[in-house]
């Protein structure tokens, strides 16, 4: 069939398609990510864009409306028929959330140096090794390979060494055409080593790792010179997932559901992965396969999906997943594109819902090796935490929906430029004021600008306790429409979507839900071991939701407990600064594994604790107001 | 060596509510009750001071709904008229205050337009001595449009309003405050709800002794235990020092009790009528889990429990 043309504005792509191909493929194929809150259901609105084509019903088939003089449709929902040209609204320039993502950089209110790298010697999973063989004589008639053996295991004390086919070909000649004196690529194996690869010693070579981060949401990933340990280029991107859903539970459904359902599953993440490497590999100028070995941490359900194993006891009681600690696998039998005899390594998870990138996490941040009482939370789709010191670990995953990732909400978006970071309530004029992540004009709140909006509104007394708007407050900006409350933040003509950004009631209970969920679980995690919030020392936070997190306004909300300031500290995206650290100390494979299993995993559905908590934590800032004296100070 | 009880001390004590108008609010002969003010659970004086009875309400309604034959027989004819049922509980069946649930007021029933139910109101608080408990019909937005009214036509009187939850506040506990009346604050047998609800009370200047607790009655058979457990975690809390839980308690064994299939079966012969004992055994029941006010229905219910709680009450200020 003749494929036609799809160009996107303002950006400029052109991609070529099948006629019959949605508008949202379309869009990914030429690399503008769009935004998805609903999982290509059609309900979110979110994809929305204007199409410039004369006779859009003849482009495309799917919903057309007129708005502003221009034809929308969704692009989740629309199919392409004919060549056309579209544009995407507000589009988001990667870069800024990037940075999220990956999680380096800095925030105002970390008081203390992000958290320093636990050990820096380098031990690489890849690693090469300049060997010189005692040539054979009479005396020492050994053959190749036995010599070659005996140099390494000097080496490397004695470990198992494997000599693959490949390397066994190239063995007699190399070593004699090299005077005996070559230079080995070793690769960590489930079982000790192999000598991937056999060069002549004058050649230099730069051997590759990758390190990824495999969220429910997104998709990290690392390119780090093996050589020097250095990081060379990091990126993020969507996980291609999301169009079946955007939860790990609607994705294990669909895995099961629906025929092929788990490869195609398994082959969204993948591409994912593909095409960060590709972009890594194009920006240091390498070869997909000077990438020698992987690692990655994800959510157990992620970890499940990368591999092909089905995902379906995860969601069924008892919760059993199929493994928590990852089979060793070769890039080539999942169809990563890096060496395809790379070995990918997964960080052991905990239990179905305490996964990788928890255990990365811990083993990143080096909690488990010091004596100060420490909570690490990861703010995500999940919330996950881990409290804990050098004595015990105890972790737990609570459900606290995608709201802080701009999901679930009205007006919400991820953390892009022009999303609104920061509100500001003027009690004088009665007036309101946002500001965006880049200075750009709006286009939504993204999840530290819901919680800045609704600590703000509080504070004005817009909203009550329990998150309702009290009428006759906040002026002309709340008003009901089709009989819901709203206060709007931006109006139309000051936002970048041409459409007013508003906050909700349901958006706002919403909201709470996510914050006393998440509250909740660190106080079920407290009284698990009789323990009160103010012991916490130190309370780190991790993930790109964190990054842009308001302290002050996070504490008098309720999300954060009332510790003092210099307590917390953000310590980026550590599920990929734990796969990066492994990468690069191998002996930490093991180590993760003995790690994971300290963890203790406390199941927040049995007993009465965490309902409990959760009710208490569904009010501004809890129930328990002494609480937060401290938050309700800083009010 | 003598014997000593062990005798548990506790920190705090629970806030007293007066219902009715006292001191220079009264006149024309009008009665107050006083409730709560316990400094001990229930029934316990040997531990601290209980200086009020548990109080007898009984429940009134202006629209008659559709109750079992053997207690329309009990209330006789006088309850198609709510004024002349409304004298008779204070008059012959022992009621301390009077309870005047609104349900004819209800979009779902009679759908009773705003002037017509304040007038009923004036015309019942004219006929009879007892403070007033006014309930309102259920429906958020009637019941926004009933109380400031119904409020302003019995302004003076510190009658007891409600219930308010969290969700719908702010009207009634305005329309309270302007005119002088007490609360019962809500909650969905829950106790951190029900410390919610009192928190928001307050911040919009509710006082404390203006706060009565409604915990949701469960009767017998129908969730009883669940209101039972949650009082006791409510007094218990308060004891120890939990301020916002630290007011008197509400309960409906009548309407409630009622409501369950096995009330309504005729009595066997020579037997108790089931309906009867149904509303006595939840109303001791909810007596000893400690509530201070009890709203019955069953003129037979409530001699019966009127009997029980005499038997039980050895309550004072010095104990």
């Amino acid at each position: 069939m003749r494929r036609v043309q799809v160009r996107f504005l303002p950006a400029e792509l052109t991609v070529e398609v099948e006629p019959g191909t949605p508008l949202l493929e379309a869009a990914y194929a030429a690399g503008i990510e769009l935004h998805q809150g609903c999982g290509g259901q059609g309900t979110c609105r979110r994809c929305r864009v204007a199409i410039r084509s004369s006779a859009p019903e003849k482009a495309v088939s799917g919903p057309l409306w007129p708005e502003g003089g221009l034809t929308w449709t969704l692009a989740c929902q629309a199919r392409v028929k004919k060549s056309l040209t579209v544009e995407v609204p507000a589009a988001p320039a990667p870069e800024r959330w990037e940075e999220a993502v990956v999680g380096e950089g800095e925030q105002a209110w970390i008081l203390l140096e992000a958290a320093e790298e636990v050990s820096t010697e380098l031990a690489p999973v890849c690693f090469s090794l300049s060997l010189t063989l005692p040539p054979p004589g009479q005396e020492d008639n050994a053959d190749d390979r036995r010599r070659l053996l005996r140099v390494l295991g000097e080496q490397l004390g004695g470990a198992k060494i494997e000599l693959p086919l490949r390397t066994m070909q190239l063995l007699p000649n190399l070593l004699r055409e090299n005077r005996w004196q070559v230079q080995g690529v070793l690769c960590r194996t489930p079982g000790g080593y192999e000598v991937a690869a056999l060069r002549p010693l004058r050649n230099s070579y730069h051997l590759y790792g990758l390190a990824v981060d495999i969220g429910t949401t997104t998709v990290a990933a690392e390119l780090v010179n093996l050589g020097s340990g250095r990081v060379c280029a990091a990126r993020g991107a969507y996980n291609r997932q999301i169009k079946y859903g955007d939860d790990v539970i609607s994705r294990i459904i669909y895995a099961g559901e629906h025929v092929e359902g788990l490869e195609e599953l398994q082959g969204a993440v993948i591409e994912t992965i593909n095409r960060l490497v590709a972009e890594l590999t194009a920006q240091e100028r390498i070869a997909a396969s000077d990438i020698r070995a992987v690692v990655y941490a994800g959510n157990t359900t992620m970890a499940h999906l990368l591999l092909g194993v089905p995902p379906a006891y995860l969601r069924c009681e008892p919760y059993t997943p199929a493994f928590t600690v990852p089979p060793p696998v070769r890039a080539g039998e999942i169809g990563l594109r890096v060496h395809p005899r790379a070995w990918v390594y997964g960080i052991p998870g905990v239990s179905s819902y305490l996964g990788g990138d928890v255990v990365a996490g811990v083993l990143s941040t080096g909690l488990d090796r010091e004596s100060p009482l420490t909570l690490l939370l990861d703010i995500g789709t999940n919330g996950e935490m881990v409290l804990g010191h050098q004595e015990w670990l105890l972790g737990c995953a609570c459900s606290a929906g995608p709201a802080f990732e701009g999901s679930g909400v009205t007006c919400g978006v991820r953390a892009v430029p022009g999303a609104i970071e920061k509100v500001e309530w003027d009690p004088v004029e009665r007036e309101v004021r946002v500001f965006t992540i880049g200075q750009q004009p709006p286009v939504g709140l993204c999840g530290s600008g819901l919680i800045s909006a609704l600590a703000q509104l509080r504070r004005a007394g817009i909203v009550d306790r329990t998150g309702k708007f009290t009428a006759g407050q906040g002026g002309r900006r709340l008003r009901q429409r089709e009989g819901e409350w709203e206060f709007v933040l931006v109006e139309a003509a000051q936002t970048a979507t041409g459409q007013d950004v508003v906050l909700t009631q349901a958006d706002i209970q919403n909201l709470l839900r996510a914050k006393g969920a998440i509250f909740a679980g660190l106080r079920t995690l407290l009284h698990a071991v009789s323990l009160d919030v103010g012991q916490i020392e130190r309370f780190w936070i991790a993930g790109g939701f964190g990054r842009y997190l308001d302290l002050e306004e996070s504490i008098a909300l309720g999300l954060l407990p009332p510790l003092p300031g210099q307590c917390f500290r953000y310590v980026g995206n550590t599920s990929l600064k734990g796969a990066r650290r492994v990468l690069l100390q191998r002996h930490l494979l093991e180590e993760a594994v003995e790690l994971a299993e300290r963890i203790t995993y406390l199941e927040l559905s049995l007993g009465n604790t965490f309902m409990e908590e959760f009710i208490s934590a569904l009010f501004i800032p809890h129930t328990n107001l002494e609480l937060f004296q401290r938050g309700e100070g800083a009010a | 060596m003598k014997f000593e009880w062990p005798v548990e001390k506790w920190p705090a004590r629970i806030c007293s509510v007066t219902i009715g108008p006292s001191g220079a609010e009264a006149g024309g002969g009008k009665r107050s009750v006083t409730v709560g003010g316990e400094g001990a659970l229930p029934f316990l004086a040997l531990e601290g001071p209980l200086p009020h009875r548990p109080a007898l309400a009984l429940e009134v309604r202006d629209e008659l709904p559709d109750w079992p034959q053997v207690l329309r027989d009990a209330l006789g004819p006088s309850c198609h008229d709510p004024v002349a049922w409304a004298r008779r509980c204070e008059e012959e069946w022992g009621a301390e205050l009077i309870c005047l649930r609104l349900s004819g007021a209800s979009p779902e029933g009679k759908n009773k337009g705003v002037s017509e139910v304040v007038a009923l109101v004036r015309d019942l608080s004219g006929a009879i001595q007892s403070p007033l408990i006014i309930l309102g019909c259920g429906d958020v937005e009637k019941d926004n449009a009933l109380f400031p009214k119904v409020a302003e036509a019995l302004a003076g009187q510190r009658c007891l309003l409600g219930p308010v939850t969290k969700d719908n506040y702010k009207t009634i506990a305005a329309a309270a405050m302007a005119n002088g009346h007490s609360l019962i604050a809500q909650s969905p047998v829950d106790v951190n709800m029900q410390k919610q609800i009192c928190i928001l009370l307050e911040e919009v200047g509710v006082k404390q002794e203006r706060i009565v607790l409604d915990p949701t009655t469960g009767g017998l058979g129908y969730g009883l235990e669940y209101t039972y457990s949650v009082m006791e975690r409510i007094r218990l809390a308060a004891l120890q020092g939990e301020r916002n839980l630290a007011s008197p308690i509400i309960v409906f064994p009548g309407s409630e009790a009622w409501r369950a299939k096995e009330a309504a079966q005729a009595a066997r012969s020579g037997g108790p009528v089931q309906g009867v004992v149904w509303e006595l055994l939840t109303a001791s029941t909810l007596a000893q889990a400690g509530a201070d006010l009890l709203v019955l229905l069953d003129p037979r219910a409530a001699a019966a429990f009127r009997e029980h709680l005499g038997r039980l009450w050895k309550g004072g200020e010095a104990a």
